[in-house]
């Protein structure tokens, strides 16, 4: 990605999080409660074949996460998606340590705590210590907490969304019939602030609390940076948005438990195998700035540990279900995947080839939290420290 | 067993305008889940073609030839187990395949179990059908690709294998023109449309872009995406205005099947209803179809074998753009109108996309009892090269050193085509 892109981008990340925090008068977390605190991350890509990715044929595209990153990790050869190979129900399932099946666009929460929720509830951890950032337009921020009536909203994650915001100003601008370019920026521009000046701020996905307008200032730095993304002819990713604002999310609140949810792979749905590659590599490299991050913030290092997880593979080639373009079959293919660990929660790197399943994740993090999990537990995942 | 009545002469059967009358109350005595499909099928006899009517009514034929006790044996598992997943409390549309239908069966806990069931009644009834079916002779089908001069997709000795038969040739001279000539035949060679009964709906010709030869509406259903633009642009404003809610997509959905598609279709499918009602079942269904030329050939490829099961299918695969500023976070959005900057094609990233999609047609292909005598051509315009896989007793006896002459390719092909 070109620099001065990429700087745009930083910029509007950076302004997503001020504002975000300017409307509920948060801080920064002092540096001494930090300190004491055990940090996780988790990251979950859309559906990845292992053909793709960690088979020999597929190393190519993941040279970080199959290099350095790989002689240091845990690594899970055989992680199982054994529920619904749908987004939603994926990672709730994931962050509930249950098999939920709900509807596949989000309109229901989960039916059992998550992890989120216990975290919180048992911690008396703030609300800015836990957050759900995805680029993934299947969510929606009832992932943020559960149903269950001694959990709920009050002990739910932030949740945000971040390329919604830019979608939304670029496809409110298109509905209305006006195309974005350069040499007709003036008709854009009143639809990019009107979306701006809404007091609603759908867009940004802010699930938790009061919704408040943006103030003058940030929003004319917010206008400024999307003003000069319009300008850009490149395309722009929605994961790398993603990943800027999930850095200057542990930057200023240095969350305990970050979940992140990347989704450019997900192209695959229509059809361009060369562009779904693209979304790996595209992760492949994020993930290793995301370790280079951890590694480099003091409220991180040495205390983290990072676990990177596809959601689920993808159908076979041949598949009445359109082999890579899906992930609907009941195949290994698309149930069977890997989970690589970096950190400072995992005993040594090492293999474990034997089969494992999403819905343990959840109890290993309360283990690595030290916490009670689910009610329904499964075991925890093996190799990690407690 | 009993004789089959008003499905004893399946080929007639199938030419009528309406489907036998016992066949609704067929349908009616299947477990629920199974009855969405076939009841779309019926309702919708005047889209269906002629394989997939002969197919239909050769199921129903084959419910009907069950004794009560035996049918009540064969179905009794799939019926306790739609109890046990609560099938009646769910809002189960029986009248034809819904998203809401779709996402109350994939969450269920027993969806595995589920599909297995359906499959095995499905194949019993099949199978039953099938004893009293005179067999039709096998006759030698094609699946040819084409891959245009202007991608440059890797030599055929380094794709990923298709098929342990598969042979790459070189072609002397230009390969490009190759896919016109067997299409249209050479002199003293007939085409393909001479394989294909006319109205059979047995050739098929499908586009990424406009270079196809066009044949007689009669002797080919024919689709290029390139025509379709108008079509293309108007559906997927229509499909983006569908609101994330399952009931409510639902009817959106059937509201776009049933809009007048016609003022919006190129001249060629004005008169052809069954075919622009292929075209609105494909859209619907994704796949890409919409975004990319070569996702739309693939999948109305992998579609058109599935429900028709034509002698002969010709896709030409085609360059894309590249993803525009934007379109990267909202693909699905229509590029061109979002973002009035011009395109750029992306050859490299089409290239490989084409190739893995003319793979997958093989693919497709290779899901019906008609593999065995179906022979697949690759043509790789862009090395005038070919990538062949043909039945034993079909092979050409090419040496593998020497291009073979583009007259010699088609010529061949026209007398494997003949039987």
């Amino acid at each position: 990605m070109e620099t001065s892109r990429r700087d745009v981008l930083k910029i509007a990340a950076a302004l997503l999080v001020e504002q975000w925090a300017a409307a509920r008068g948060l801080a920064q977390q002092s540096t001494a409660s930090q300190a004491a605190q055990r940090k996780v991350v988790v990251v979950a890509c859309g559906g990845m074949r292992r053909e793709d990715t960690f088979a020999r044929e597929g190393l190519r595209n993941i040279p970080t996460m199959s290099g350095e990153m790989f002689g240091r990790a845990l690594f899970f050869a055989s992680m199982h998606n054994n529920g619904a190979t749908s987004h939603f129900n994926t990672l709730s399932s994931i962050l509930t340590g249950t098999w939920q099946r709900l509807d596949d666009w989000g309109l229901n929460s989960p039916t059992e705590p998550t992890f989120f929720e216990l975290l919180r509830k048992q911690t008396r951890m703030a609300r800015n210590q836990a957050w759900f950032i995805s680029s993934n337009k299947a969510m929606t921020n009832r992932i943020g907490s559960s149903t269950v009536r001694a959990y709920g909203p009050e002990y739910g994650a932030n949740v945000v969304f971040p390329k919604q915001l830019l979608i939304n100003a670029v496809v409110h601008a298109a509905a209305e019939g006006r195309a974005v370019h350069s040499a007709d920026r003036s008709s854009v521009q009143p639809e990019i602030e009107a979306m701006l000046n809404q007091d609603n701020f759908d867009g940004l996905g802010w699930s938790v609390g009061e919704v408040a307008a943006l103030d003058p200032i940030t929003l004319g730095a917010i206008q400024k940076a999307i003003d000069e993304l319009v300008r850009t002819s490149a395309p722009v990713t929605g994961d790398e948005f993603t990943y800027l604002v999930s850095a200057e999310v542990m930057r200023r609140f240095a969350p305990a438990f970050l979940t992140i949810t990347f989704s450019d792979m997900e192209v695959a749905h229509f059809g361009s195998y060369s562009l779904h590659l693209g979304g790996i590599r595209t992760v492949d490299r994020l993930v290793g700035e995301l370790w280079a991050l951890v590694e480099s913030l003091p409220a991180y290092r040495g205390k983290t540990t990072l676990l990177v997880l596809p959601e689920f593979g993808r159908d076979m080639d041949g598949s009445t279900t359109n082999g890579f373009f899906n992930h609907r079959q009941n195949s290994e293919s698309t149930r069977s995947t890997w989970m690589l660990c970096l950190g400072d929660g995992i005993r040594q790197p090492q293999v474990i080839a034997d089969p494992v399943e999403q819905i343990q994740i959840c109890p290993t993090l309360a283990h690595l939290f030290g916490i009670g999990g689910p009610a329904q537990a499964a075991r925890p995942l093996p190799g990690f420290l407690s | 067993m009993k004789r089959f009545g008003a499905y004893a002469d399946l080929a007639a059967a199938a030419q009528a305008p309406h489907p036998p009358e016992p066949s609704h109350s067929l349908v009616e005595r299947l477990p629920v889940t199974m009855r969405p499909g076939l009841n779309q099928q019926l309702q919708g006899w005047e889209s269906l073609f002629p394989y997939e009517r002969r197919r239909l009514l050769g199921f129903l034929r084959g419910i009907e030839s069950y004794s009560p006790a035996e049918w009540q044996s064969l179905t009794a598992s799939l019926v306790q187990l739609e109890q046990r997943m609560g099938v009646a409390g769910w809002n189960f549309s029986e009248q034809q395949d819904t998203m809401e239908n779709a996402s109350h069966l994939a969450r269920s806990e027993h969806y595995v179990e589920w599909r297995e069931k359906v499959q095995s009644v499905f194949q019993a009834v099949e199978a039953a059908a099938e004893k009293a079916s005179p067999q039709s002779p096998r006759l030698p089908r094609l699946v040819l690709t084409v891959l245009p001069q202007n991608l440059p997709v890797e030599p055929p000795e380094k794709w990923k294998p298709w098929d342990a038969r598969g042979c790459a040739y070189r072609v002397a001279g230009n390969a490009a023109g190759l896919d016109a000539r067997i299409v249209q035949g050479q002199p003293g060679m007939p085409g393909l449309a001479a394989h294909a009964p006319a109205g059979g709906a047995d050739l098929w010709l499908i586009d990424a872009g406009d270079e196809l030869p066009r044949l007689d509406a009669a002797a080919a259903e024919q689709l290029h995406y390139k025509r379709l633009l108008p079509f293309r642009d108007r559906f997927l404003e229509e499909v983006n205005k569908m609101p994330k809610d399952l009931a409510v997509s639902d009817k959106t959905l059937e509201g776009v099947r049933h809009q007048n598609w016609e003022r919006w279709s190129p001249d060629e499918l004005k008169a052809q209803p069954r075919l622009r009602n292929f075209l609105v079942d494909l859209f619907l269904s994704g796949n890409g179809a919409l975004i990319y030329p070569s996702a739309f050939v693939e999948w109305a490829s992998s579609e058109a074998l599935r429900r028709a099961r034509p002698r002969a299918l010709v896709a030409r695969l085609g360059m894309r753009a590249k993803p525009k500023l934007f379109t990267g976070i909202a693909i699905f959005e229509n590029q061109q109108k979002i973002n009035t900057l011009p395109e750029v094609e992306d050859p490299q990233g089409s290239a490989i996309d084409a190739l893995e999609l003319a793979r997958y047609i093989w693919l497709a292909a290779q899901r019906y009892p008609e593999k065995e005598q179906t022979i697949g051509l690759c043509i790789a315009e862009h090395h005038n090269a070919v990538y062949l896989i043909a039945p034993k007793e079909l092979a050409p006896r090419w040496p593998a050193d020497k291009p073979v002459p583009p007259e010699e390719i088609a010529g061949w092909l026209a007398q494997a085509m003949a039987g």
